[in-house]
């Protein structure tokens, strides 16, 4: 009886497993969203973890638990181990606040780091314009930071996400950036998963319709 | 009720603690001028410095081999060193509850048990000192200093406790000094120190 | 998760930690406070790494260190909480243990008391003081702690997300009106936490 007591008690875990979704900060909102649909429909339990893609991809290098990851550009992806890899979603970058040429300062996330830096970088310098405007260049901690620096009035224009820019209470779009280099949010199913299975099937949700509307209704493109 | 030194050296800041002394009387004093190593020798003797070579036994006792908790050794510093913290009751009774109404008459201090400490006038504190001694019924009473820091007038009262102590407990006492009148007072013996030995004419009665 | 929710689980983890961080933090102060001995600056320095080293360094550290089936749970908020607040109570407990007279707990030795006894009569009343400032140092500590604990907790609403995370993902995400609420609790508990701090502290003397 105690033997059928213990195998119940180890069975148990399993049977419940819940997948753990690691997910770049900006997309909070969107797959919190998705997330409680899909439980609503499965019935499965979403574990979900934000934070920087940085710090994710640290965290899951360093063996923290983790079924999916959607990052905020294939770098940091690159870093993991994964099994299926998908493209996600796209943003635009645009600028705001005043033109650039007219700028004199310039607030950009990090363009060493975040990836809404390094696109942004990647795209001045495809134009010619980094070494130009280089010295009026403020690298900013995350994408906010950009925009908070421009609706503080510590700069007068900023390179962030049209998905930023939308929650801008004051600042205006200058310019969308079209030519701009390929910005794609990945998600992958990741190698060391504990819930492959449900991670799986997880990522297929993120790829269907019902998702899809919900991350466009946050001003993602979908691919 | 004998104390037997037998070549005690303790290291101390400017020079070597060296005594060998037997002591036997009611009690014994220990005389010399401040820096001389009374204080030392008294701590050593309950255990709270190491020696560097030596015994200390009372009567068939070795209380060099013993930790300062078990040699059953009261002792009232020139600090006084009254636990701030804790009532006068309670500083009383730390050690033990051995005769504990007799040694509060005797001193007198029925009337202080639930002060606090620092409310206690000089006199004061010394006698309930002495009574956290005696309570833990000790085989041996060590006393430094134990007029230092008193008014004239109190001095001569506190004393008085002292030979009370003398004459109603079976105690034996070594009592730390650097005044003489104080020898003349109660002293049954007398050893002198200096810098750490017993000087040359060592051992006398005060007349 | 609400904002009381958020507040309320900071607060209980807050507290485990430095509940669970007091035995040992006391033991070691008390070993540092007490002479000489091999390995001493080696253990100081150690003390005193969390202080000085940047809290994701730690964080990092600690993501090796911990056991797989703790990262990204609460016991894993309650471990980097610990680790950011020992310095505080291991150093003023040091300090408070030095501040106690030796001849008091010499006395009591002569009085027959053995060492535990020396120890939680006379030697901890006495230096209660000076511990009970650097335990309310280090519960304020924990419960701004962000830097680690976001490395080996992550951000799970609902599981470890704690009230400086918090502010600073709705930061983050430009929610500055919804980050208001918790700064002003944060600042409100804290607040708290210390003037409690102080009125046991003064009622002592």
């Amino acid at each position: 009886m105690r033997n059928l007591l213990l195998i119940l008690l180890l069975a148990l875990p399993v049977s419940a497993a819940e997948v753990r979704v690691s997910a770049a900060a900006s997309l909070t909102d969107a797959v919190t969203e998705i997330a409680r649909l899909y439980e609503g429909k499965t019935g499965e339990t979403i574990v979900l973890n934000f934070g920087a893609s940085s710090i994710l991809a640290t965290q899951i290098v360093n063996g923290a638990p983790a079924d999916v990851f959607v990052s905020a550009d294939e770098a940091q992806l690159n870093r993991v181990a994964t099994v299926v890899r998908i493209p996600l979603l796209s943003n635009r970058l645009v600028v705001i606040g005043v033109p650039l040429l007219k700028a004199r300062r310039i607030a950009i996330a990090n363009p060493e780091a975040v990836p809404a830096g390094v696109y942004a970088k990647q795209w001045l310098q495809q134009r010619g314009l980094w070494t130009v405007l280089a010295p009026k260049i403020v690298p900013t901690e995350n994408v906010r930071g950009a925009l908070a620096a421009v609706e503080a009035g510590n700069a007068d224009a900023a390179i962030v996400y049209a998905t930023d820019a939308r929650m801008a209470r004051r600042a205006r779009v200058a310019e969308v950036i079209n030519d701009g280099p390929p910005i794609v949010y990945p998600a992958a199913v990741l190698r060391d998963a504990e819930n492959a299975a449900g991670g799986r099937r997880f990522l297929d949700f993120l790829r269907s319709r019902d998702a899809g509307a919900i991350f466009r209704r946050y001003g993602f493109l979908t691919k | 009720m004998t104390l037997v030194i037998e070549n005690l050296v303790v290291p101390l800041a400017h020079f070597d603690l060296e005594v060998t002394a037997t002591m036997s009387a009611r009690v014994t004093a220990i005389f010399g001028p401040s820096g001389a190593g009374k204080t030392s020798l008294l701590d050593a003797i309950a255990g709270l410095r190491a020696l560097k070579s030596g015994r200390i036994t009372f009567d068939d006792v070795v209380l060099s081999d013993l930790p300062a908790r078990a040699r059953r050794i009261g002792y009232v510093p020139q600090e006084t060193a009254l636990f701030p913290h804790l009532s006068v009751a309670s500083n009383i009774r730390y050690g033990g509850q051995h005769n504990e109404a007799h040694v509060i008459d005797v001193l007198e201090i029925g009337h202080l048990l639930d002060r606090g400490v620092t409310s206690l006038s000089g006199g004061e504190q010394k006698r309930v000192a002495l009574a956290r001694a005696l309570v833990s019924a000790p085989r041996l009473l060590l006393l430094d200093e134990p007029l230092s820091g008193l008014d004239w007038p109190l001095r001569d009262r506190v004393m008085q406790f002292l030979q009370r102590v003398r004459d109603d407990f079976n105690v034996p006492m070594l009592y730390v000094t650097h005044d003489e009148g104080e020898l003349a007072a109660i002293a049954d013996e007398v050893v002198a120190l200096d810098s750490g030995r017993q000087t040359a004419d060592s051992r006398w009665k005060p007349s | 998760m609400t904002d009381a929710a958020i507040i309320w689980f900071t607060v209980r983890m807050a507290a485990l930690a430095t509940a669970l961080l007091i035995p040992p933090a006391l033991a070691l102060a008390l070993l540092l406070a007490r002479g000489t001995w091999r390995g001493k600056s080696v253990i100081e320095t150690l003390v005193a790494l969390p202080l000085v080293m940047p809290p994701v360094a730690t964080g990092l550290i600690l993501l090796k260190l911990v056991p797989h089936s703790v990262v990204f749970t609460w016991r894993a908020v309650v471990i980097a909480m610990m680790v950011m607040s020992s310095p505080f109570i291991v150093r003023a407990a040091r300090v408070a243990f030095e501040n106690v007279n030796p001849r008091y707990e010499q006395i009591a030795r002569t009085l027959g008391a053995h060492e535990p006894r020396v120890f939680f009569t006379i030697t901890l009343p006495l230096a209660l003081r000076g511990i009970a400032g650097g335990v309310v140092l280090g519960f304020a500590r924990a419960l701004g702690e962000f830097g680690a604990t976001i490395l080996v907790a992550g951000n799970i609403p609902g599981r470890t997300t704690t009230l400086a995370v918090a502010i600073y993902d709705r930061v983050q995400l430009g929610r500055d009106s919804a980050a208001w609420p918790l700064v002003i609790a944060g600042v409100v508990v804290a607040f708290v936490a210390i003037l409690l701090s102080e009125k046991s502290t003064r009622r002592r003397t």
